[in-house]
């Protein structure tokens, strides 16, 4: 490349660039069941916000298990169980690209 | 910003910051252990449309202070993986992944990664590092191999899991004790796709499971039968019932991503009984292979964020 950032390993090889894309890890927080959660991220205001969702000690053979509602609107991720809904309890990981 | 640093790439989008966190590589997951296979066909049951996907529940730990955003990487490309469950004690965490089919020859390696702040232990001295303007709270550290993603998208699963026609469900009018099962409830062809680049037996997904369905298959018998000159009647009844609890699942293969579903657990129930009396008597039994968890429904059908990277870069 002509321009951009070049990190290489203590071996030689490259490890990161410029040319890469990644995802930036924003936030990682537990909500628990039945729980809602709300929190704002102004750092990342107009950039793209996803989120990854693992239910935790979740007894999946037992019962019905209801992830909750995420709901991403402008740089606020909020988290809580569908409406009548039970939820159970969830690990979110936000994270956010430009 | 007035100070600090940032790396942008080519395409505008910041990869480096020291007000945001990249993920770093932990390690892989330390396989430890499988449940042996199980669901290749119905529990007790042996006629018409027995066969199933089946399915292996591989279970594995990794020590990390926080949690991790963990990457499948199969080992057989044709099976569908997902992490169906995680939990930690302390900072032991462990996961366990389905993969479809009822060999356990094919486990996927789990690429586990966490915040530059979670890693520990590199004792090189070349590389590059960011810290947020505390100080201390790195944001980047190229000793622990930083996440590069080659793709991504949302997926979400069809609504029937099943490959027969329709939903199945609930009928009347068959023959005393018929309990033939006219449904396909494999899930070979139910899958939703999106695009992928990149050499697919190298790429590795991170994707939540959460998508859940049961079906059954019921159908009641019936015979009524009587005596001379219509004396004595006796109402024969049985009820056949085959159901199967599904799990969210991902496949990877040469251009696409699939979200699609394997079967988690199943279950076949038989009941046969006859009025006392009557001239005739007649066959009774029951059996059952399981409890259904929950009546028939797919739960938590809303769009996933995926992220794909290639696992060739990581130890």
């Amino acid at each position: 490349m002509s321009h951009g950032i070049n990190v290489y390993k203590a071996d030689g090889t490259l490890g990161f660039s410029t040319l890469d894309i990644t995802w930036m890890q924003i936030d990682q927080f537990t909500v628990a069941a039945n729980a809602s959660v709300s929190n704002t991220y102004p750092e990342i205001s107009g950039m793209t916000i996803i989120t990854q969702m693992q239910m935790i000690n979740d007894p999946p053979t037992s019962q019905e298990a209801y992830a909750p509602e995420v709901v991403i609107s402008g740089a606020t991720v909020s988290v809580a169980p569908y409406t009548s809904k039970t939820s159970e309890q969830v690990i979110i990981m936000v994270l956010a690209q430009d | 910003m007035s100070y600090g640093f940032a790396a942008i790439n080519t395409s505008g989008q910041t990869i480096i910051s020291d007000e945001m966190e990249n993920l770093h590589f932990l390690g892989k997951a330390t396989l430890t252990g499988n449940d042996g296979g199980n669901y290749g066909d119905f529990p007790g049951y042996g006629g018409s449309n027995d066969t199933l996907d089946g399915r292996v529940i591989f279970t594995y730990t990794i020590t990390a202070t926080a949690p991790p955003l963990v990457f499948i990487k199969p080992s057989d490309y044709n099976r569908w993986h997902a992490i169906i469950t995680q939990s930690n004690s302390g900072t032991t965490w462990t996961f366990d992944v389905i993969a479809s089919g009822l060999s356990t020859s094919y486990a996927p390696e789990l690429f586990c990664f966490v915040n530059a702040n979670n890693t520990s232990g590199a004792t090189s001295t070349h590389g590059l590092i960011v810290w947020k303007a505390d100080g201390t709270t790195r944001t980047f550290d190229s000793r622990y191999n930083p996440l590069a993603i080659s793709d991504g998208g949302t997926l979400v699963p069809p609504l029937d899991p099943t490959d027969g026609s329709g939903l199945p469900g609930t009928t009347s009018g068959h023959s005393w004790n018929y309990a033939t099962n006219d449904h396909d409830f494999r899930s070979t062809t139910r899958y939703t796709s999106s695009a992928v680049t990149g050499t697919y037996s190298d790429l590795m997904f991170a994707a939540p499971s959460l998508a859940q369905a049961t079906y059954k298959r019921q159908m009641h018998g019936h015979k009524r039968s009587c005596g001379f000159l219509g004396c004595c009647c006796q109402n024969h009844d049985s009820t056949a019932a085959w159901w199967v609890m599904y799990r969210n699942t991902f496949r990877l293969r040469s251009g696409y991503m699939d979200a699609g579903w394997t079967n988690y657990a199943a279950g076949y129930s038989f009941s046969s009984s006859h009025e006392g009396g009557g001239w005739f008597g007649g066959g009774g039994g029951s059996y059952s292979s399981g409890t259904m968890p929950y009546t028939a429904k797919t739960i938590n059908l809303t769009s996933n964020a995926y992220i794909i990277a290639d696992s060739t870069r990581y130890g």
